[in-house]
């Protein structure tokens, strides 16, 4: 039948991808996939569509033809460009390492309560970071003052980031995954300046000049 | 042409009104031409606080609606003949009036007086927006708390937005008894985490409650420590340098501010 040029449908191991007629419109398109999908509306049940090529589709229309087959037939969409472009994406968002020479964001002001520094790279504040203030790096955080507000180094997963910071006294502190946080009771006023690292999974707090 | 002073805080209760009643009236009894701004549309204070809640017959919102003129809408005090009042309205709310609205009535009373206080209301909304507007200078007004400490330094943060840069701080109702013992704040920490200029600190004083609910601001009492730490404050928006209060024989403590900010 000279119908049945406009679709076509084609099976795989993933699950079935169908070709639409280049030289057709829409309309007909639709309706002729209609058709053929009633014609075999069983068979069509529950079968995974991975992919529609041939004419190429506004994102309305694929819209509307994916809802037809999801709701009409029951056919779970499983587009595999997609999935694979979300892959792509996942692939270039990668853990910045950049923590021994990268990207460097200087900051000279003092971070209020409501302020966020947000950064793809390392960020060094001269000034303070007040309670309720925060700062996030890519990688390391050095504040030359006071740090008293939340500080996460590290976010796209270095672990190897580093705080520091001359008044190291955080209400929050997070270096890749590990969160630590300051402790409920005792007020720990630091005599020097300090160095938040991560050490055997554990977030560590250390002086890093000695004999002081 | 005069100068527009916010006076804000972000926390409630902190002593805003208070502290613009005092200010205002301490201006005009050093004979300056003051009006004092009621931005706390829909709960109105500062007329109370000065005594002069009876005299209202317009607002600043009739006049930003062009309900009345001015000069009509503003109260001559009963003491001085150099101070105004502009008083907010009672029944309406914060979007009665926008921040464009604001600042071309602020440009207006700059051409009238000398100095022009805003009573900011209290949170960081419309409100608050609207009252800083126009404003060429900022009076930060905390208690110390944590909590007001923490309102103060967002106010801070949102004021530098606005390109509203170096806030004075004033820090009200301090109770030297307790910061000896511990049990308050230290003025020292307060100014290590608001890293602003300090305008003055207020004591916590019964003469304040009494001149509140009596509508004398309490600057006008040569008695009371609050009244004159008030004063100071005045002087010191004025340019002269006076010395912090020594606040209940705090020997040292003083001085050990000023010397933070190199003023000797």
């Amino acid at each position: 039948m000279y119908e049945e040029k406009f679709v076509a449908f084609k099976g795989s191991k993933e699950g079935i991808s169908i070709y639409l007629n280049r030289n057709s419109d829409y309309a007909n398109l639709k309706k002729q996939l209609i058709k053929k999908l009633e014609s075999a509306k069983q068979f069509f049940e529950g079968a995974k569509v991975i992919s529609i090529q041939g004419k190429v589709l506004s994102d309305e229309e694929k819209e509307e033809i994916k809802e037809i087959m999801y709701s009409k037939f029951g056919m779970v969409i499983v587009e595999k460009n997609e999935e694979i472009q979300r892959k792509e994406i996942q692939v270039t968002k990668e853990i910045f390492e950049g923590i021994e020479e990268g990207n460097t964001k200087f900051i000279r002001a003092t971070i209020r309560s409501g302020q966020r520094i947000q950064f793809e790279g390392n960020i060094i504040i001269i000034g303070d970071v007040n309670p309720g203030a925060q700062v996030m790096a890519e990688g390391n955080i050095l504040v030359m003052g006071a740090l008293r507000g939340f500080a996460h180094a590290g976010t796209s997963g270095n672990e190897r980031a580093f705080v520091a910071a001359f008044s190291l006294q955080p209400t929050l502190l997070r270096i890749g995954d590990m969160i630590a946080r300051s402790p409920d009771n005792e007020t720990i006023k630091p005599m020097g300046p300090e160095i938040a690292i991560i050490k055997n999974s554990v977030v560590i707090i250390e002086p890093y000049l000695p004999n002081k | 042409m005069g100068e527009v002073i916010v006076v804000t805080s972000g926390k409630g209760g902190v002593g805003k009104t208070t502290t613009t009643a005092n200010i205002g009236t301490g201006l005009a009894l050093e004979g300056k031409k003051v009006v004092v701004v009621d931005a706390d549309i829909g709960l109105r204070n500062l007329d109370v606080v000065m005594g002069l809640e009876n005299r209202i017959v317009y607002d600043v919102v009739d006049v930003v609606d062009g309900v009345c003129r001015l000069r009509q809408a503003l109260i001559k005090d009963k003491r001085y003949s150099g101070l105004f009042l502009l008083p907010a309205a009672q029944t309406k709310d914060k979007n009665a009036v926008n921040p464009k609205q604001m600042q071309t009535l602020c440009n207006e009373l700059k051409e009238m007086f000398d100095y022009v206080l805003v009573d900011c209301p209290a949170g960081i909304e419309q409100g608050f927006k609207n009252a800083i507007a126009g404003a060429d200078k900022a009076i930060v007004i905390a208690t110390p708390e944590i909590s007001a400490v923490r309102d103060a330094d967002r106010i801070i943060g949102l004021l530098e937005a606005a390109e509203l840069r170096d806030p004075l701080l004033v820090i009200n109702r301090v109770r030297i008894d307790m910061v000896k013992r511990g049990d308050m704040m230290n003025i020292e920490d307060m100014i290590d985490i608001l890293a602003i200029d300090l305008l003055g600190v207020v004591p916590d004083d019964e003469a304040i409650v009494i001149s509140t609910n009596k509508g004398e601001p309490a600057v006008v009492d040569n008695v009371s420590m609050a009244g004159k730490a008030y004063r100071n404050i005045t002087k010191r928006i004025l340019g002269e340098e006076i010395q912090f209060l020594e606040l209940d024989g705090q020997e040292g403590f003083m001085s050990r501010l000023r010397k933070l900010f190199g003023m000797k």
